[in-house]
């Protein structure tokens, strides 16, 4: 397994992949708190609950990018066809996938600690610059940091485990992007009300209220971290065993 | 059109190897209901070159996916020094295969993508030296696989097949792309890798290429086995492998 770890942070390391998401994330980051930060008006951002959103923003960008690399550890293995080379050298094939479930937990952990600690000090600049009273206290930044971080790691494994499952790329990150950005406001808000309380439950919601936010809503953060890394450990064993059982293409 | 005459005191010491390389029994494979690789039996010795030869959807690309373990068999078994592909305990070590010209990551190193193959596999990286030189591309293995001609490509490729050093070499359509030289060169290549006690199964349709690569054929068509012999039996009344093929695979005119 040590050998299947290596090589796989080897095969993150020599491509530009990585990097290029890592960077479009660090972007949005700053694009979403700052546009937030200066954009809101003062009343609003004074509230500790907008205040908490807006510094969330990290989390949900870093969980967003971490699963995106998850999935891409799968996905563009069978898009560029090194998949088989991959699975000749290691034939037994869920530990290659359990390998890059480990290697994305890895990565996803930086970049949901990256993702956190930029927004909360991209945010908290912000209102400093507007004279706006923080309200948020030392624990909410820890959880904030800390929360984006354990998110993002289990997001890609989920990643990985979708990835594994679609196996095409296209719509493997369509699909994350649609559920993250779309799929889960539609279910948690509003339009659903029949569902009841059910939208804190999906895995999107799951992490935000690891990172601490929405608290009259969402999960209790030690809930959801336990809920959301059920989720990651269910998509991660379902692509373990359907890419050691299905042929390869 | 006979065989090399380096080929044939090594294939004359292997005569009574006992345990062959491949052993493919009864082979199958459906495809819904396409019928891929149909009852397809055949086995190969060590230090033989063979041509695997059928047209275009025969089922050759099946079969050779079926023997090293990339799809499962819908009935019969293929095994590789006797196990499953699956099975191996050191598949790198044992054997190598390209199945497309192309299996890389375009913005990857042709050094890096075997360095990642070579970690996994637990070789040395010294192997990455001697397979880079062994396959002649040293001078672009640091450029960006999206940067190689098709001939560097089926190279990299081949030397990622030859990370583990292995005994047992599968290649599908290898000389697809290659000009006059690479083919000559891999045409060296394989002969010598047999002349040293190892085996070579390649796909081919390429029959005039074949003839002058191989020492015994397998030729399918639409899944089944139509003819398999050294090749200078099956050419031996004079006939070329075109026209033994041809006469075979119903292409005749």
């Amino acid at each position: 397994m040590r050998a299947l770890l290596r090589a796989e942070l080897l095969k993150q390391r020599s491509t530009r992949t990585g990097l290029g998401l890592f960077a479009a994330m660090l972007g949005l980051v700053l694009l979403a708190v700052l546009l937030h930060g200066f954009g809101l008006g003062a009343e609003d951002l004074g509230a500790p609950h907008v205040q908490l959103m807006v510094f969330g923003r990290g989390e949900f960008l870093g969980v967003l990018f971490a699963a995106l690399l998850g999935a891409m550890t799968m996905t563009a293995e069978i898009r560029h066809g090194t998949i088989r080379p991959t699975f000749l050298v290691s034939p037994r094939r869920g530990r290659v996938v359990a390998a890059k479930a480990l290697v994305s937990i890895v990565i996803g952990t930086g970049f949901g600690l990256v993702a956190g600690a930029v927004a909360t000090a991209a945010g908290t600049a912000a209102l400093r610059a507007r004279g706006i009273d923080v309200q948020l206290d030392r624990g909410d930044y820890v959880l904030l940091v800390v929360g984006s971080a354990a998110a993002a790691a289990l997001w890609a494994a989920i990643g990985v485990g979708v990835g594994a499952l679609v196996r095409n790329q296209v719509p493997t990150l369509i699909g994350i992007c649609a559920w993250l950005l779309f799929v889960e406001g539609l279910l948690a808000g509003d339009v659903a009300g029949g569902l009841g309380d059910v939208g804190r439950f999906l895995p999107g919601a799951a992490a935000s209220a690891i990172s601490g936010q929405d608290p009259g809503t969402l999960l209790a953060p030690a809930v959801g971290l336990v809920l959301l890394a059920s989720y990651a450990a269910a998509a991660a064993l379902a692509g373990v065993l359907t890419t050691s059982r299905r042929d390869v293409g | 059109m006979t065989l090399d005459d380096q080929a044939r005191p090594m294939l004359t010491a292997n005569a009574g190897t006992p345990d062959p390389v491949v052993t493919a029994s009864s082979l199958t494979k459906h495809f819904g209901e396409l019928v891929a690789v149909d009852d397809l039996t055949f086995s190969l010795e060590a230090g033989t070159v063979t041509g695997f030869l059928g047209p275009n959807g025969a089922g050759k690309t099946t079969t050779l996916r079926l023997l090293l373990g990339l799809a499962e068999p819908t009935a019969g078994e293929a095994l590789v020094f006797g196990r499953r592909y699956r099975e191996l305990d050191d598949p790198a070590r044992r054997v190598g295969a390209v199945l497309e010209s192309s299996d890389f990551h375009p913005g990857r190193t042709g050094r890096d993508h075997l360095c990642a193959l070579a970690l996994a596999a637990e070789i040395p990286w010294s192997r990455v030296e001697e397979v880079l030189a062994l396959v002649e591309i040293e001078a672009v293995a640091d450029r960006r696989v999206k940067t190689y001609s098709l001939g560097m490509r089926q190279r990299l490729g081949l030397a990622a097949a030859l990370i583990g050093d292995p005994e047992l070499l599968v290649l599908d359509e290898p000389a697809n792309g290659l000009d006059p030289a690479g083919v000559h060169w891999l045409r060296r290549f394989l002969r010598e890798f047999a002349r040293q006690g190892r085996t070579v199964l390649v796909s081919s349709h390429m029959l005039a290429e074949a003839a002058q690569t191989v020492d015994q054929v397998v030729i399918i068509d639409r899944g089944r086995r139509v003819a398999s012999g050294r090749l200078d039996e099956l050419t031996e009344r004079g006939q070329t492998l075109e026209e033994v093929f041809l006469g075979l695979t119903g292409g005749a005119s």
